[in-house]
């Protein structure tokens, strides 16, 4: 049985100015509590798991930044893992800030099974880096990637960002340059998005976001998407690129309906068709986890339409799109008969390529993926 | 109840004068409820009514009062619709009375609105009582409003009723000069029935309900009735009067106002103004005053969703069983689809349909403008009523057009004359009279195209006046004007439901205010859009609405596909809150553009 873990580590040594997600700077006097009852809950749940479907093939450790744990904690839970849910991971990632990581860290992850890196670099500009709140600068991330591939680590991953406040095109240009330069395995590319209650939503506020114009950050888009192909790291899901093996599993197993054990504060599992999410509030889970109380909610009703409308938005993100068998041998019931309107709507707009496959995004439609995705969802 | 001790009146005031809160008073003092059944304001039962502080549906109460020389009385309230929509339904309601008490703001003072209802009390011969209300008020004037009534109306207003309804003031005064200043019915007990139709109502249990004046005669359960104007022939199940919740009494004697029921399935049977009669032996003829419904604001309705045609039409056809002035056919539009032309008697009473079917029956509506009726002489010698203005022939074929025109009534204090004039000059009205209430208030009377009233007219007047200014308008005539039909086009394509007529001499600046105004609404899609505005295959205005550049490729943080699925639906809900035409994706508020330029 094909399952992943995911574990999620919800500190930062500073939050950056774009992110919301669920991880706090400051409470570092958390961390030791915190991986006690991550530990306690890989013994438990990811041990359960394991007794049923066997080893997962991949694991993912994501935060926040995990690598903001002190290395004995981050020891501490790798051995747990190894233990309780399985040693020789296919695919085990862990992600990493640059500016948090030595040789002796990357050392001691790569001796205890973690196989995949994957840095926050978002660009290689020292100033833009600052002005989004990152708490390195372009040698430290260089560095740091040259230490992991001197550590062994032979799958790296790299996050880049376009569309920074008064980010240029010669600025990203650079930054891709750098980033083909280093011979990692894998770049994923993000559009900045102004997130509520984010420090840039602030900013924009008070006016003072001063973000890349539309035909601007498009322009960057188009270079990113052409480029990066030419290069040898080809697309394979809306903001994942690779070179040809080198596609993360785990990433992967999501657009795919592969299930997942979420582990940590916040983490989401999608278990048996059923979607959930922990509690993100860092106290709440550690005092859960030690009364033994119920720290997932359920996030959705697991109606068969919704379970039709994830299949098809999430399996749309990846190049090979949503398979005709597979939807059919999932749902009983034709992709065509539930989805056949749609289709040929899209196609019609150039944004999708329909066969007896199934249907895929063209390159317009990869432009515009929510049009499409939004119109899978059923009324 | 012998007759000498009935009376039947009305009140006529303005909003927020206290036509309500008086009522409430009244209903208190006689006891007919005690204070702990009262809700706060009984007549007003609808929650849009309430909401807009406003009377859409008249109500009736029967109050039972002993009087000073210590006799039982039985005073009738019937209350009317308070908007210059329903003239014609406050008109039956009046002349279903004897009196009215006339209640005026004591800092305010006389209203536009008020007087239109004065005027139309003194031509069915009521005897009008004035109260002046809100005495408690520290800016309360009553010399100066006594001074005005007397001014406006010609009214005696010295023996005036000084009240505050919100204290209690002067409640019994205004009960006993009802019953001494109001006189009773008079009418032949034996004579052949003749009820006056005042308003009615449909109850799902009764069916329809009407609320009558019974002119002569008189009415019993098990009569055998006929409607003189429809001609509808029912028998007698319940007779009643409302006090304010409706009671059983068996029979409505000459000079009575109550209720009568009787298997009446549809509203438009009963039509208001109509004369209740024997279906046997029937009165010679009806009750003078009858008119049939006539609309003045039409528009389109249609449904976001095409599957909802038939859910919309249930809607209106329900909505049609309490409203006998609502009418609608089937249209169909090349931008909207199957929808439906509404006529209604006026802009309040087209709000209010709108806003209860959205509410009442959760449907997602698009509304074109309204439109008035034009009549077009076309050069064939044929006539044409047009209320869609997509229905206009093409220029060639017309010979000329006539558009309806009111005679609008602003009161004002005349520090706003000149706003007043300047705004009424620019919406091609024309200055027929002005005329001093009193040393600051200034009545002006202008004839006026209506299609310019239902723009934005009494808008522009209450900003330009501080909010001093009240209207009233009531339709005058048809006249010819040269109009002329502007087209918009999206992304090429002419979009019916966004055409409008207008006069030539404003077409090409209403034409680039309203590609401007739909620029600013219509969102940014795939591709540029085009907007065009043009009359005839001239192209008068062009904006353009820029293609939206991509997608933002957002992280799909640690499996989070919950949040996903919740950034997907509300997209999917904001584009069901649009209409495709064509390829673009066109906004509901797009249709209503023309309302919001400036």
């Amino acid at each position: 049985m094909q399952w992943g873990v995911y574990i999620h580590i919800p500190f930062c040594r500073q939050k950056c100015f774009y992110c919301d997600f669920p991880s706090y700077a400051g409470r570092e006097n958390l961390m030791e509590a915190y991986v006690e009852a991550l530990c306690q809950q890989i013994k438990i749940q990811g041990f359960s798991y394991r007794q049923k479907w066997g080893r997962p093939a991949t694991v993912y450790i994501g935060g926040g930044t995990p690598t903001a744990l002190p290395l004995e904690n981050m020891a501490q839970i790798l051995q747990t893992v190894e233990n309780f849910i399985g040693a020789e991971i296919a695919e085990f990632t862990v992600e990493c800030n640059p500016g948090t990581v030595d040789a002796q860290y990357l050392q001691m992850l790569k001796a205890n099974g973690v196989n995949r890196l994957s840095f926050g670099v978002q660009s290689f500009d020292d100033g833009l880096l600052r002005r989004i709140g990152r708490i390195h600068n372009s040698a430290e991330a260089l560095e740091a990637i040259r230490l992991a591939q001197e550590a062994g680590f032979a799958n790296i991953s790299l996050d880049l960002i376009y569309g920074l406040p008064e980010q240029t095109m010669e600025q990203l240009q650079a930054s891709v340059g750098q980033a083909l330069n280093l011979g990692v395995q894998h770049i994923s590319i993000y559009g900045l998005q102004v997130e509520e209650g984010t420090v840039f939503a602030r900013q924009q506020e008070l006016g003072k976001l001063d973000l890349p114009a539309e035909e601007e950050a498009e322009a960057m888009y188009d270079y990113m998407t052409n480029v990066l192909p030419q290069h040898g790291y080809l697309r394979y899901e809306v903001s994942n690129f690779a070179q040809r093996g080198y596609e993360s599993c785990h990433n992967r197993s999501y657009w795919h309906d592969v299930p997942y054990l979420g582990l940590g504060a916040a983490a989401h599992s999608y278990l048996e068709g059923k979607r959930y999410a922990a509690v993100a509030d860092i106290q709440e889970y550690i005092a859960g986890i030690k009364a033994g109380d119920e720290i997932w909610k359920l996030e959705e009703e697991p109606t068969r339409q919704h379970a039709m409308e994830e299949f098809a938005f999430l399996a749309l993100r990846t190049v090979e799109g949503l398979a005709a068998r597979d939807f059919a041998q999932k749902f009983q019931v034709s992709l065509q008969e539930i989805y056949g309107e749609t289709m040929a709507k899209l196609a019609q707009q150039g944004l999708l390529q329909v066969d007896d496959n199934g249907c895929r995004l063209t390159n317009q439609g990869f432009k515009y993926g929510n049009v499409v995705f939004a119109e899978f969802i059923l009324d | 109840m012998q007759n000498k001790n009935i009376r039947n009146f009305s009140i006529i005031a303005h909003i927020d004068h206290g036509k309500s809160t008086i009522a409430d008073r009244l209903i208190e003092y006689t006891g007919t409820l005690t204070q702990r059944e009262m809700e706060a304001q009984v007549l007003d039962n609808m929650d849009l009514e309430r909401e807009r502080g406003i009377t859409i549906k008249a109500q009736t109460v029967r109050l039972d009062y002993k009087g000073k020389d210590g006799e039982m009385y039985q005073l009738n309230l019937i209350d009317t619709p308070g908007h210059v929509d329903f003239t014609y339904e406050v008109s039956r309601s009046l002349a279903a009375c004897e009196g009215a008490l006339l209640v005026v703001d004591a800092a305010q003072g006389v209203e536009a609105q008020t007087l239109a209802n004065v005027y139309m009390a003194l031509e069915n011969d009521l005897e009008i009582v004035p109260v002046i209300n809100k005495i408690d008020l520290p800016s309360a004037d009553p010399d100066r409003v006594k001074e005005e009534i007397e001014n406006s109306i010609g009214l005696d207003a010295t023996d005036a009723v000084l009240a505050s309804a919100k204290t209690g003031i002067g409640i019994e005064e205004i009960l006993d000069a009802i019953v001494e200043r109001i006189p009773a019915p008079e009418g032949d007990e034996n004579a052949p029935l003749q009820a006056l139709i005042f308003d009615s109502f449909f109850d799902s249990y009764k069916g329809v309900i009407a609320h009558v004046r019974v002119k002569q005669g008189k009415i019993k359960k098990g009569m055998r009735l006929k409607m003189m104007a429809t001609g509808k022939t029912f028998e007698v199940t319940d007779v009643g009067c409302f006090k304010p919740q409706p009671v059983d009494v068996g029979e409505l004697n000459m000079g009575e106002v109550g209720f009568v029921a009787g298997s009446l399935k549809d509203v438009r049977d009963v039509r208001v103004g109509d004369t209740i009669t024997f279906a046997d032996k029937p009165a010679a003829e009806p009750l003078p005053g009858y008119r049939g419904v006539t609309p003045m604001v039409y528009c389109g309705l249609y449904p976001v969703e095409s599957s909802d045609y038939d859910n919309l039409k249930d809607a209106l056809e329900k909505m049609q069983i309490n409203d006998a002035a609502l009418v609608f056919e089937p249209e169909t539009s090349v931008a909207l689809g199957f929808g439906f032309r509404c006529g209604f008697l006026g802009l309040l009473h087209m709000d209010v349909i709108q806003e209860r079917l959205e509410r009442e029956y959760h449907l997602k509506l698009i509304t074109t403008a309204p439109s008035v009726i034009y009549h077009v002489f076309k050069t064939d010698g044929s006539v044409l009523n047009v209320s869609n203005p997509a229905e206009l022939p093409p220029q060639t074929e017309i010979e000329h057009i006539e558009e309806p025109f009111v005679k609008a009534t602003v009161i004002v204090p005349n520090d706003f004359v000149g706003a007043v004039m300047e705004i009424s000059q620019d919406k091609r009205g024309v200055f027929k009279n002005m005329d001093y209430l009193d040393t600051n208030r200034v009545m002006i009377t202008y004839h006026i195209p209506l299609n310019e009233i239902i723009f934005d007219y009494f808008d522009r007047l209450k900003s330009a006046t501080k909010g001093y200014a009240s209207l009233d308008y009531e339709l005058a005539d048809y006249q010819e004007s040269k109009l002329v039909k502007v087209d918009i086009l999206l992304n090429g394509d002419p979009v019916d439901a966004l055409s409008t007529i207008v006069h030539k001499d404003r077409a090409q600046s209403r034409g680039r205010q309203l590609a401007s105004k739909l620029k600013e609404i219509i969102p940014q899609q795939m591709f540029e859009i085009p907007i065009q505005a043009a009359i005839g295959s001239k192209v008068i205005a062009r904006e353009n609405v820029r293609a939206r550049r991509k997608d933002v490729l957002a992280k799909c943080y640690g499996g989070d596909i919950s949040r996903k699925r919740k950034l997907l639906e509300k997209q999917k809900e904001g584009k069901k809150r649009m209409k495709a035409v064509g390829s673009v994706e066109v906004p509901q508020e797009a249709f209503m553009a023309i309302l919001k330029i400036d």
